[in-house]
């Protein structure tokens, strides 16, 4: 044998650290990408029909509005890494902001100890599902869709009739109506991702998202990895509901309904990978600034109301078709 | 861009505020714009209310005073918040809102009305404060049509309830004013509450499930979907049909002068779709200072057996998912309207009146 | 050197097994079995498929428990709770079935459990791939990306992934199973030289395969294996006898002597300016009734060129034609269609070609069904009554058809395989590697069949990682390097010495 015979063959030229930056990342650049393109679709609208360029208050109502989504898609994405999906984000929302609508009165402190234990309460809910789904491997999608019919019901006894009031300063605090402060939120949340993807928590979730089975091997405990994420979930989307209650001021136990439904979009259009394994979570947070963005463009588009869900969809189509397309194009390239 | 907004009403001769606005019509002659944020067109109501938002607008004196536009948001609160927001940018004059959420939109309509958008909010109102009202009374709504079937029943007997969609400040209300009426008519006895959810399809779906279950039944409370509650009675035979205190839907009017071989003897009370109309011209009222700035509550159009009467309240060629109380009837009407508008938003003949209550 | 078997008892052994049974629903894999390895020996687990190796080798990891018996770890019996537990007590285990994490990158899944962390606990990305690049350097290993994802490299880096993962972990105790099955023999000799490293450090090291050559060339001692048991421990056996032990009856002749291809036989299948690479350019023609064979090391373009040839996708460029007639061949569908009647087996069956969960009936009539259906309605009768004759002409092993493939053993879901292909009336086959990780009375089967479908005029295009069985097998071989022809070789220059010698001549 030649000498060299001790060590497998072929020299292959190896790719830069950007080509495998970008190739590993496509679905979050994508995702930067189609939303770069919706506010520049939406700034011209506006410059065209108002003969300015978006101001202020447009930049900090988008942001506000868009809070609660961009936090339980964040839940989400944590959920569907591990190969799940979560049905009850609605459920948690429509109960956390129904519990902040009736307990959050008074001082700071009091304000942030009913704030933090409705987070817990949401965290509580996100156990469940996770304990259900860990232990009695179950299909995520038929828990958590069961636990989104008892949260319903749970937020409709807590808060029968909308109502309720969020402090003013509460509001002034999350959701600040004169600057866009909320995306400091954001920031933080976004860091907060970046330190979960480098933890053992988080490579854990994407491993048993890879190959659950193989993960276990490595020596990852999965059940409990599950249970974490599920557990996660829940505390977001509570704290999305606290957002929707702060901005909305008021307490309704129905308006996190949409939420189910929304977060999965925003996930999707942030280029994660509803098979688990794949995806960031500031993808996802993209994904849910895409949605506001499609809202605001067809705004200003004047579309005919009756046409306009028809529109969306059009919108989500055409994203998602798009992104999938260059995704392949990128990786068939290679 | 904060001083922007501010600063730009001090700059702003009325040349400036003409250049920033740039659909010549409503610049040239000073219209006032009017924008209805809807939160969902997923039934015939809301069409109705629709197209008579539509209609109002091609009609005398509307045509030549406002320039309006329409969104929906498909029952979505973040949606028609956005929405909402849009309209503040575009700085409308006015917004007629009919929400996905009585408290949902409070942050954002708070927003509008602090800076100096005039909000009319409808039917499904919100709680905040700023925001003008305009409705009919809904505890009232049940209470009346409870003690229609009191009246009816001689104080005794069995009574189902079809209520609404759960967590609704409208529900909520309806409910309350009846159960205030059985309180205290202890013979009346409620056998069975269920959820009609406004829609006539269900409601029938739901009563033919839980009938089989029920003793005879002497009176029917119904919020919505009234036609359908009766098309269950028919379909399992429990003939004839009990008094019946429901909806404005054509089917059920149908059934108060004679349907399907059966006639019922009825209360039937409108949540009128031309509470849309009522908040324009108070809108306009506002802005054109012809009318103090002030919540509006308007009557029922209510028709019984006795007063329904065809081509007026009920429309035996329109559908039975048809509102037929999308116009007023009798000598203080508050508005009187063509079928043509509800169903097609194509104007009437003649100009349209709006009558505001004057207390 | 003494063939008379060594009573494992004798030595003292490191990590073993003591009268362990294990079953999985009904079928045993393991019957009252016994096992010892000491340290710093390469012991050698032989037996055919389904024998126990593979179980064995789980309860060994921790990967699964013993029903009965126990594992004995330093001369005690231990219970290993999982592979994490096996880890703590110093056993590393290469499975047979991969353990990658396809969209994790190669450092990732290399360092995974120990990456570099910051003072807050974090990992550090930089110095995690400098650490992974640092690794597989120590190892020898230069040509592995490790920022690349796992799903981007090919099949034998994986494997060498795996491996190296393993082995990075320093354990006292190293399990290998079937870690050759997708190496080809540089990147084998590379394993050979780190596992002798690790025997010389004192490492136990247990070790399966199906190539015998390998089994010789690295073991200090064998123990054979058949239906659950251990039938002896050896420290040298011949073949002949070595199979005879694994079986249970003689297998006189491995490889089943070939027909010569009948003179003036029409071509087949004919590529001409083919490319791979779209710079260099070469043709070949088979003749109907003839094996081909393809060599060359792994990942000098055999996979894109059966793939190519079959339309999935299609090559990069060439003129293909079928019976001396020019086809063009985009899709599968293509190839399918019974013009053409082009087939591929592939290597990785799981994935490429069958539905684990349905039965060997609808695998098997997956692509006639148009033909055996009434108005869109399958005619049961008829399908049942091609796939007996399939299951029976071929030799598959299957209670009955209407079990589940998954369930079948691995040669045995070739053969189904195979047989669809038949039953769809291809006549010519691309088999890729067929016979990888395949036991070796099932081989000897499936090579029968090879030279049996020959015989009856089937073409037939072969790639094998087993450069012994491309020798025997095949009427020419082709020698693929760089994406090129790089040989031909005609019998009787054809040996596995002459293939070997054609792929690595100025190689890397």
């Amino acid at each position: 044998m030649p000498p060299e015979a001790a060590e497998p063959p072929r020299g292959r030229t190896r790719r830069p650290v950007l080509a495998h930056v970008v190739g590993q990342n496509i679905g979050l650049i994508l995702a930067v990408a189609i939303l770069s393109a919706s506010i520049v679709i939406f700034a011209a609208m506006f410059v065209v029909q108002q003969d300015r360029l978006p101001g202020s208050f447009e930049i900090t109502s988008t942001v506000n509005n868009t809070m609660p989504l961009a936090l339980a898609a964040i839940g989400q994405t944590i959920v569907v890494l591990t190969r799940g999906i979560d049905l009850s984000v609605g459920g948690v929302i429509d109960l956390t902001n129904a519990l902040a609508a009736i307990f959050l009165t008074g001082g700071v402190w009091h304000m942030a100890v009913v704030s933090v234990l409705i987070v817990l309460a949401g965290g509580v809910a996100g156990l469940i599902n996770g304990l259900i789904v860990g232990f009695g491997r179950l299909q995520p999608i038929v828990v958590t869709l069961a636990t989104l019919s008892i949260l319903q019901g749970l937020a409709i006894r807590v808060l029968p009739t909308p109502g309720g009031s969020i402090p003013a300063g509460y509001t002034a605090f999350l959701v600040n109506t004169n600057a866009p402060t909320a995306l400091c939120f954001l920031a933080l949340a976004a860091l907060g991702w970046m330190g979960f993807r480098r933890s053992r928590l988080g490579v854990d979730v994407f491993a048993i998202g890879n190959d659950e089975q193989a993960a276990i091997a490595l020596g990852v405990k999965a059940l409990r990895t599950k249970i974490i994420a599920y557990t996660i979930g829940g505390m977001l989307y509570a704290v999305a509901g606290l957002f929707l209650a702060a901005s909305a001021t008021g307490g309704d136990a129905t308006t996190g309904d949409d939420y189910t439904l929304t977060s999965i979009v925003a996930v999707v259009l942030g280029g994660v990978n509803l098979f688990g394994g794949r995806g960031s979570a500031v993808g996802a947070i993209c994904g849910a600034f895409i949605t506001t963005m499609i809202v605001n463009i067809l705004f200003f588009a004047h579309i005919n109301p009756l046409y306009q869900s028809f529109y969306e969809g059009l919108f989500l189509v055409i994203a998602v078709v798009f992104g999938a397309l260059i995704g392949r194009l990128v990786r068939g390239g290679r | 861009m904060v001083r922007d907004i501010t600063r730009r009403p001090l700059l702003a001769g009325a040349g400036l505020l003409a250049a920033s606005l740039p659909f010549g019509a409503r610049a040239a002659d000073k219209k006032l714009t009017v924008a209805l944020s809807n939160s969902f067109i997923g039934n015939k109501w809301r069409i109705e209310m629709e197209n008579l938002f539509k209609a109002s607008l091609q009609m005398d004196p509307y045509k030549n005073q406002v320039t309006g536009t329409w969104f929906n948001s498909g029952n979505n609160v973040s949606q028609q918040a956005q929405q909402i927001s849009g309209l503040i940018g575009e700085r409308v004059d006015a917004i007629i809102v009919n929400a996905a959420s009585p408290t949902g939109l409070n942050g954002i309509l708070k927003q509008a009305t602090d800076r100096g958008i005039l909000v009319v909010s409808f039917d499904n109102v919100v709680t905040e404060p700023s925001v003008i009202k305009v409705n009919t009374d809904q505890f009232n709504f049940g209470k009346t049509l409870a003690e229609f079937l009191v009246k009816k029943m001689n104080g005794k007997g069995n009574v189902i309830m079809v209520t609404g969609v759960a967590g609704t400040f409208v529900d909520q209300q309806r409910n309350a004013g009846a159960e205030s009426v059985w309180k205290q008519h202890p013979d009346i006895h409620v056998v069975n509450r269920y959820t009609g959810m406004w829609d006539s399809s269900t409601a029938e779906r739901n009563t033919s499930a839980i009938l089989p279950s029920l003793p005879k039944i002497d009176g029917i409370w119904c919020q919505g979907g009234t036609d359908g509650v009766l098309k269950a009675f028919i379909a399992a035979k429990r003939l004839p049909l009990p008094p019946t205190a429901g909806e404005a839907e054509n089917g059920f009017r149908k059934f108060m002068i004679g349907y399907q071989g059966q006639k019922v003897d009825g209360l039937s009370i409108g949540q009128p779709p031309y509470l849309v109309l009522v908040s324009l011209a108070l809108a306009l009222g506002i802005l054109q200072k012809t009318h103090p700035r002030k919540d509006v509550t308007i009557p029922f159009p209510f028709v019984t057996s006795e007063t329904v009467k065809a081509g007026e309240t009920v429309f035996p060629d329109l559908p039975d998912s048809f509102f037929a109380d999308f116009t007023d009837s009798g000598a203080d009407a508050v508005v009187k309207l063509c079928p043509d508008a509800a169903l097609n938003g194509t104007p009437c003949p003649g100009s349209l009146d709006v009558r505001l209550p004057t207390a | 050197m003494s063939e008379a078997p060594v009573a494992p008892a004798e030595a003292a052994g490191v990590v073993g097994v003591r009268v362990v049974s294990k079953a999985f629903g009904g079928v045993h894999a393991l019957r009252g079995a016994s096992f010892a390895a000491c340290a710093g020996e390469v012991h050698g687990l032989v037996g055919e498929n389904g024998a126990g190796k593979s179980t064995l080798i789980k309860l060994l990891g921790g990967r699964l428990p013993p029903d009965t018996g126990s594992v004995m770890l330093d001369e005690r019996a231990v219970r290993l709770s999982g592979t994490a537990d096996a880890a703590r007590h110093g056993i590393g285990t290469v499975f047979q079935e991969l353990t990658l994490l396809p969209w994790m990158s190669v450092a990732e899944n290399l360092l995974i459990g120990r990456e570099p962390r910051s003072a807050i606990g974090l990992i550090r990305r930089g110095a995690l791939a400098r650490e992974a690049e640092a690794v597989l350097a120590g190892l020898g290993i230069h040509h592995i990306d490790p920022r690349a994802l796992a799903a981007e490299v090919s099949l034998a880096e994986r494997q060498i992934i795996e491996i190296a993962r393993v082995i990075i972990r320093r354990p006292r105790i190293l399990l290998l199973d079937e870690p050759t099955s997708s190496l080809a023999e540089r990147e084998v000799e590379w394993l050979f030289a780190r596992i002798r490293e690790l025997r010389d450090q004192g490492t136990s090291i247990v070790f399966t395969s199906h190539r015998w050559n390998e089994i010789t060339a690295i073991a200090d001692r064998i123990t054979i294996f058949r239906n659950g048991q251990e039938v002896g421990t050896f420290t040298t056996i011949d073949e002949a006898k070595a199979i005879t032990l694994m079986t249970g009856r003689r297998v006189d002749a491995l490889y089943p002597s070939l027909p010569p291809v009948p003179d003036g036989a029409p071509a087949a299948l004919a590529l001409a300016h083919g490319s791979l690479d779209g710079r260099t350019e070469f043709a070949f023609s088979l003749a109907a009734g003839e094996i081909l064979g393809i060599g060359g090391l792994a990942g000098q373009g055999h996979r894109e060129l059966f793939l190519g040839l079959f339309g999935a996708p299609a090559l990069r460029r060439g003129r293909i034609s079928v019976g001396g007639k020019p086809v063009r061949i985009a899709n599968p569908a293509d190839a399918i269609r019974a013009g053409f009647g082009i087939a591929l087996v592939p290597e990785d069956r799981k994935t490429e070609g069958l539905l684990l969960s349905l039965p060997v009936r609808d695998n098997l009539s997956l692509p006639l069904l148009r033909r055996i259906s009434r108005l869109g309605v399958i005619r049961g009768g008829a399908e049942m009554r091609m796939s007996r004759e399939m299951i029976s002409g071929l030799g598959i092993r299957t209670p009955t058809p209407m079990q589940p493939v998954g369930a079948l053993s691995g040669g045995n879901q070739q053969k189904v395989l195979v047989g669809r292909w038949l039953l769809a009336e291809s006549r010519i086959l691309l088999l890729y590697d067929v016979t990888r990780g395949v036991d070796v009375a099932t081989k000897h089967e499936i090579c029968e069949l090879m030279v049996r479908l020959a015989g009856e005029g089937k073409a037939i295009l072969f790639y094998s990682s087993d450069t012994e069985e491309l020798a025997h097998l095949c009427h020419r071989v082709l020698v693929l390097r760089g994406g090129r022809i790089a040989a031909e070789l005609n019998r009787p220059e054809l040996t596995a010495e002459s293939i070997v010698a054609a792929a690595m001549r100025d190689a890397a």
